[in-house]
């Protein structure tokens, strides 16, 4: 039910071994090279190269390729064959896996078949930011993954709205937020109403009424939405190539006159029109 | 036969709430109570012993994979299952499985899979 990747997928349904996995993903680290070891392996440069780069990298926020460019050791024309060669070489794990003798050509076939019908419902699906913004398709991939978690884990009938840029927050009964950092800083948030609060708690502790629940109770139950949302949208991120580290969830209580987005960030609001008028938004504050 | 002992370690009520539930209606499993850090899970795996662990990644104070770090090292016997939103996440899947996790479980969870998983243990 949740977003996975192919060794996990095998795994959990006994196709093979934890132990299996372990020596396939121990092959695939022998082979699959780092950008900077490939390059030593190319004789591009040498391991003092990599360690003087990963010096600078300590007061430089850049990339290790874009760093060796730009401190002219390696050139644009030698990084692009480094990356291409580190393409071509790629052991993939259903590969590492037939090379340790867990699986055969043939069945690997049918078990990618299998992967991807199980993980067509977090496919993504067209929605677009109101402007640019540096790794726009991961913000519209935590839209998309929301609105699924949404339909799949809150069982809720919705109507997504337009997305819009927002500058102020407007309040609501109760919002949950989680931070992302790695290779994108940003807050996720989730507002609800009473009642849509009411109905995320029933969902998630799976009882048919939650009256007699403490407040407590009822918002853990929106940040564990927030966290289980944002765990699979690392999750999605790692498949993009992208790393996004994730914090426990807190609960926040706006006052009325809403929150201001921070100096420095851009806001996005994602409307959610659930049935009976009520209000849900989900709101991204992406760093600039 | 005598059921076995589940720590649940985990920052969330609701969660720790829908563990437990599906251990004590399992008829296998019984709860050994709730921890809501890794370093409480430490202190009550020293108190309770239980047989198996479903921990989260994800908690403020100590971490899930630094508990288990400790764990794999002071309770050789401890079985220990993750159960996480970053169950996806590649290398934190691979992190886990190489610091002596028995298994992993993505959130969201359906019954049916949690309780697989622990009987194969």
């Amino acid at each position: 039910m949740a977003v996975k990747f192919f060794g996990q997928f095998l795994v959990e349904k006994n196709i093979v071994t934890r132990d299996a996995l372990l020596r396939a993903i121990d092959l695939q680290d022998q082979n699959n090279l780092k950008l900077g070891e490939m390059a030593v392996s190319m004789g591009y440069l040498t391991a003092a190269d990599i360690q003087r780069a990963h010096n600078a990298q300590m007061s430089k926020d850049m990339k290790l390729g874009d760093l060796l460019v730009e401190m002219n050791i390696l050139t644009i024309s030698q990084l692009n064959d480094v990356i291409t060669r580190q393409k071509n070489t790629h052991l993939y794990i259903g590969e590492a896996l037939i090379q340790v003798g867990a699986l055969t050509s043939d069945n690997l076939q049918q078990h990618l078949i299998d992967f991807r019908a199980d993980q067509s419902p977090y496919v993504s699906e067209g929605i677009e930011l109101p402007c640019s913004i540096a790794n726009s398709n991961i913000w519209e991939m935590t839209a998309d993954l929301t609105y699924k978690m949404i339909t799949r884990v809150l069982d809720l009938q919705f109507r997504p709205g337009k997305c819009e840029q927002l500058t102020i927050i407007n309040t609501n009964f109760m919002m949950a937020a989680m931070d992302f950092s790695g290779d994108v800083e940003a807050r996720y948030l989730i507002s609800v109403s009473e009642l849509l609060q009411k109905k995320i708690a029933r969902a998630i502790l799976r009882e048919e009424s939650v009256e007699c629940e403490p407040p407590e109770v009822l918002e853990d139950t929106v940040m564990e939405f927030v966290n289980v949302v944002c765990g699979n949208v690392a999750a999605k991120a790692s498949q993009m190539g992208v790393i996004i580290n994730i914090n426990p969830p807190v609960a926040i209580r706006p006052s009325v006159e809403g929150l201001k987005v921070p100096a420095g960030h851009t806001g996005f609001i994602f409307p959610i029109h659930a049935g009976d008028g009520e209000k849900m938004q989900m709101i991204l504050l992406i760093k600039n | 036969m005598e059921k076995k002992k589940v720590l649940i370690v985990d920052d969330s009520l609701s969660v720790a709430r829908q563990l437990e539930r599906i251990i004590s209606e399992s008829g296998d499993f019984v709860s050994a109570g709730h921890a809501k850090n890794g370093a409480e899970a430490i202190k009550m795996n020293h108190s309770e012993d239980p047989e198996i662990i479903c921990m989260d990644m994800n908690m403020p104070g100590m971490d899930g994979l630094t508990a288990l770090r400790t764990l794999s090292v002071m309770d050789k016997e401890v079985k220990v299952v993750m159960v996480t939103s970053l169950g996806g996440v590649g290398d934190k899947f691979t992190e886990a499985l190489k610091l002596g996790a028995k298994n992993v479980i993505s959130k969201p969870f359906e019954t049916d899979d949690v309780l697989r998983i622990l009987r194969e243990l």
